[in-house]
Order: structure tokens, then sequence, then C-alpha cells
């Protein structure tokens, strides 16, 4: 079906990460929902139509995205208002996890960042401890493994925001990911192959670090490349966060560019030290 | 886990870099990346300050691997030597091997003509891997630039010196 084509292209998980590029695409979700909700009724009963999206187990999402096709939503041209997909009334929160009415588990909202969910503020320093009771406090209430007696609909919402959750966590814990998810909702990424701007004389300092790692013969040498490494890594998380509070997004991009060179180096560490046991 | 130890074990080892994140997501190393990474050809260093060698020094800030590639080259502008030093994934590790293979024997305009294309289609690297190949045929282009620049600046001398 060529709708179904055209949501697999708008939705696909990328567009998850990406809240910008999805606003910019609302008039295109839109139509790919009305031309879908045509399809559905025309080609599905519509008692069935949840049971036969399962069939489609292959692409997650688009199951989220053609089910919740039956559910009414209101389009304005402010704020898109979701209602509940199993008592309708509308989910005031967001994100909205469980509807404040019926109880029920919701599916993820588009566009909703990390630090939403985790309700962090879109900084790059963060607590890391009140990240992991977040965590805990979610997946106290979302994990599949406390819908096994639901409907197979709920089950498939809490696997999805589960998963999501974990996504989430895993993204804010390390400052790295963090930095670098910052830069990809403002439309940034570290560009793959080779960097033609990069310092020559850094390069050739890491090419050293990383030869008397390998060359080191006790485990006391290896850890003090590990403190030295630890300690340009604080150092770059401080320039990060200067960085991305003034909006200077290059030098972030610059400077999480050589965080990446040295958690590489932290990793090599790691592995050396296990050797040495 | 299963998959990955059914893979290897024709090839009959584990080494604890193998079990790194990236060769889980790929299932499989290709058998020549696994040689080249087992056994890497031309492991080494070559003298910096020496006016026949060029030292080619390129990083991927994505993936955070460092490369560098050195080669010799004789008088009759033929690459009689070439070493290599590369900290990264295996398929980086092998691209960089390979480059090193090649471009002994050849000139230095015969080496400017290795593509990255080559280098992947010989080692059968997957498209999340491509970068990798990209990286050796900078390193080479690199190392050919850093020894061009040394011969300039040695003829620039030379006629300075005869004024």
């Amino acid at each position: 079906m060529l709708s179904l084509n055209y949501l697999r292209i708008v939705c696909s998980s990328r567009a998850l990460l990406h809240p910008n590029w999805l606003m910019t695409r609302r008039q295109c979700v839109y139509e790919a929902f009305t031309c879908s909700a045509h399809c559905m009724s025309t080609c599905f009963p519509k008692k069935d139509t949840w049971h036969s999206n399962t069939n489609l187990r292959k692409e997650r999402k688009l199951i989220y995205y053609t089910g919740r096709v039956s559910s009414p939503r209101n389009y304005c041209t402010g704020r898109v208002k979701v209602s509940c997909w199993n008592c309708k009334q509308p989910l005031d929160k967001t994100p909205a996890f469980f509807c404040m009415s019926c109880k029920v588990v919701q599916p993820p909202d588009d566009g909703t960042s990390y630090f939403k969910i985790m309700d962090c503020d879109c900084t790059f320093t963060l607590d890391t401890q009140k990240l992991q009771k977040r965590y805990l406090q979610l997946q106290r209430s979302l994990h599949p493994d406390n819908f096994s007696r639901k409907s197979v609909r709920e089950q498939e919402y809490s696997e999805i925001q589960s998963a999501l959750v974990n996504k989430a966590y895993t993204t804010l814990l390390k400052p790295l990911s963090r930095g670098l998810y910052m830069l990809e909702l403002k439309g940034m990424h570290i560009e793959e192959g080779t960097d033609s701007g990069a310092d020559s004389e850094f390069l050739m300092e890491l090419m050293e670090i990383n030869e008397a790692l390998d060359e080191a013969q006790t485990p006391e040498e290896a850890n003090k490349i590990g403190r030295d490494t630890k300690g340009k890594l604080t150092d770059l998380t401080k320039e990060i966060d200067d960085a991305l509070l003034k909006g200077e997004l290059q030098t972030a991009k610059a400077l999480l560019a050589q965080m990446k060179y040295y958690a590489n180096i932290e990793e090599k560490v790691k592995e050396k030290l296990s050797e040495f046991m | 886990m299963v998959l990955l130890l059914k893979c290897l074990s024709p090839l009959g080892f584990i080494t604890r870099r193998l079990s790194a994140p990236e060769f889980i997501t790929q299932c499989c190393y290709h058998k020549k990346v696994v040689d080249h990474y087992e056994n890497p050809r031309n492991v080494g260093t070559l003298d910096k300050q020496s006016k026949n060698v060029g030292t080619g020094l390129v990083g991927a800030p994505a993936c955070g691997d460092v490369m560098k590639l050195q080669i010799e080259v004789d008088d009759q502008g033929k690459i009689v030597d070439a070493r290599f030093k590369t900290f990264g994934c295996g398929s980086a590790i092998a691209s960089s091997s390979l480059a090193t293979e090649w471009v002994k024997g050849k000139s230095v305009d015969e080496a400017l003509m290795i593509k990255n294309t080559d280098i992947a289609k010989e080692l059968c690297l997957p498209p999340v891997k491509l970068h990798c190949s990209m990286l050796a045929e900078d390193a080479i282009k690199a190392a050919l630039a850093d020894y061009r620049l040394k011969q300039q600046d040695d003829q620039q001398e030379a006629v300075r010196a005869s004024n």
C-alpha cells in the first residue's frame, strides 16, 4: 500500500530523535494519517484493525502509528491535542505514559525529547542520581512484566515505552552521548569519515597516548594513563557545558569529537587492566 | 552470543577485542578482515625525520579511530616500504594493513589512484564500515602529500644553496 510505505518513511525511528524534523513535516504526517485512515476503513473491518496491524510486526513504529489512526485527533494550528486510545479523554500531560481517567498505558508521543521523558532540564550538566531515580520509577510502572495479563495492545505499548525509556536513560547518562544528543536536537551531527580540520598535533598526542597504553607493562602504567585521560575528560565536560550554554554549537561539536577519542582511550585502559588480571 | 561463536568456531580464536559491541552488531567480520587483524602486515614506524619518508596522520571523530600511515620512497619515486599504526576497530586496522600492502612497489602517482571502494571491496566491508576504508585512503593521501611537501622544501633549499 502506497500510503503505508509513505508512513514508513515518515515514521522511521529517526523521527523520534528529531522533534524539529517532525514539526516541519507535520503536514505530511497529517496527510499520511488521513490517507491511511481511508485505507484502513476500506481494507479492514473496524474491529479487526488492531489485530491486522499486529501482522506488520517488522515495523514496530508503523504499528504504533496505524493503530493510532482510529483514535480521534484534533488538528489545529497550535499543538496537536492527543486523546486516550481507550476512553477518548484528552491527555493533558506531556509525556503522558498513562491516561489520567482510565489509567491505561499510552503509546509514546511523537517528538518528545529524552530530556522531557526523564523529566530533566535540557542542559549538559545533569543530576545523574535524579536521572536514575526517574528511570527506576518509570520502569516500575512501564515494564512489560507488569502487563502480562493485559491486552495485546497494552503489552505492545508498554514494550515500546519501556524500550524508549531505556534508550533515553542510556543516552542521557553519559556526558558524551548526552552532548551528541543535544547537538542532534539542534540538527547537528558529527559526520562519518576523516576529520579534515583536525589539529595534527592533537592527533599526534592521541597516537602517543595509545602507543604508551599498548606498550604498558604494568597495571600502574595503565592506571596512570587512565587517570590522565579521566582528567582530560573532566576538563572537556566543563568546556562543552560552557559552549552549549553559550549556544556555540560548532565549538561544542569539535569538543565532543575530542571527547570521543579520549572516551575510546578510557575503554582501552579498562581492557588493558583486565588483561593484567 | 551463540551465533557469534558459530561464526568464529572454524577460525578457532576469539580475542577480547573481537567481542566489542561493533563486532556483535555486525554478527561477523569477514575472514579477510580477521586475517589482517590477527596477522597485520607492516605494523611499525619509519623515521619521521627522513626526507624520503612521508607520514599521514588521520582521525575519524565519529568513531574515535586514529590512523598513522608512513611511506618510504626511493630516488626513482617508487614506494619501497610502508608502515602503519591504527587504533580503532578491526575494519580500520584491516583497511590500513591492506593499504600498506598495496602501496609497496607503486610509484607516488600510482598510489594516489588507490580508492577506498577498492579497499572496501577487497575486504568485503559492510556499509556501516565503509568509512574505515575512506580513512585508509585519506591516510595514504596524507602520507603522499607530506612526502611531496618535504621534496619541495628540499628542492627550494637546494636552489637557495646554489645561489
